[in-house]
């Protein structure tokens, strides 16, 4: 019985299993800790990662949920397996754009597959009125996670794994 | 309790605003919600919050109830106030 309940709680639907998140767009991956903006780099949105993008294409960086379209469209919100909400904010201080240069291409209730189109934007407008093109990645409802992981370095291409979330057993 | 005040900064609850107001009303044991336009979202949620919408001069109610309902209707009013600047 004992031998029986091991190996349930280790397979067992209440057992924590990782979730990985692939690179939502290419570029040089940074720690929050060196986004240009405190919001981030204090982790009081969440914790996760950066990318210093190098074009102007998103993706969803796992099986997902649209929640949130930000009406100037520099981020998106998305919900992933077991409600883990994850919020891509393109550049820093991007939402002074106005729209301008954004341009989703998915809306509030779509199901997404990882890997496609989420949004696309104008890199070198961005880059000439932004504060910044380090785009975080972070996981709002950090409650539900346990732990995390950066299972990348240097550059990533968009789907490259970058992050393994493990979340809290629920009881 | 509640109390209704505006938002004043002017692009709106976006992103940051709403991590410092979470920030702020997760320092409090009291559950916490933010109304506007009949919805009614929960105030220690990020998406949430978010997913509001509110735009400059968009009037919210914070509903607060717990122990320290006043306090925290206290300190997140004047968080909206002062255009979330901490």
């Amino acid at each position: 019985m004992a031998v029986f309940q091991k190996i349930s709680s280790l397979f067992g639907k209440s057992s924590p299993t990782a979730i990985l998140l692939g690179a939502p767009l290419s570029g040089r991956l940074v720690s929050l800790s060196e986004v240009p903006d405190e919001v981030f780099s204090a982790k009081t949105l969440g914790d996760g990662f950066a990318i210093d993008v190098s074009d102007g294409v998103v993706v969803a960086p796992f099986d997902c949920e649209v929640s949130q379209v930000f009406r100037t469209g520099h981020a998106l919100g998305l919900m992933g397996p077991g409600g883990l909400e994850l919020l891509i904010h393109v550049g820093i201080d991007t939402v002074k754009m106005k729209g301008e240069g954004f341009f989703p291409k998915v809306k509030v209730g779509q199901k997404l597959r990882a890997g496609d189109l989420l949004l696309e934007f104008d890199l070198e407008r961005v880059r000439s009125q932004a504060k910044s093109c380090v785009t975080p990645i972070v996981v709002t409802n950090m409650d539900l996670v346990e732990a995390m992981e950066i299972v990348a370095s240097g550059s990533v291409s968009r789907g490259t794994p970058v992050l393994s979330v493990r979340k809290k057993s629920q009881s | 309790m509640e109390k209704t005040v505006r938002i004043l900064n002017e692009e709106g609850l976006h992103a940051r605003p709403a991590g410092i107001f979470v920030k702020k009303a997760s320092e409090f044991s009291s559950v916490i919600e933010v109304r506007s336009g009949g919805v009614s979202k929960n105030g220690k949620s990020i998406m949430a919050l978010m997913g509001l919408s509110l735009e400059k001069n968009a009037e919210i109610t914070l509903v607060a109830n717990g122990p320290d309902a006043e306090a925290a209707l206290k300190a997140l009013s004047e968080l909206v106030e002062k255009k979330f600047q901490v």
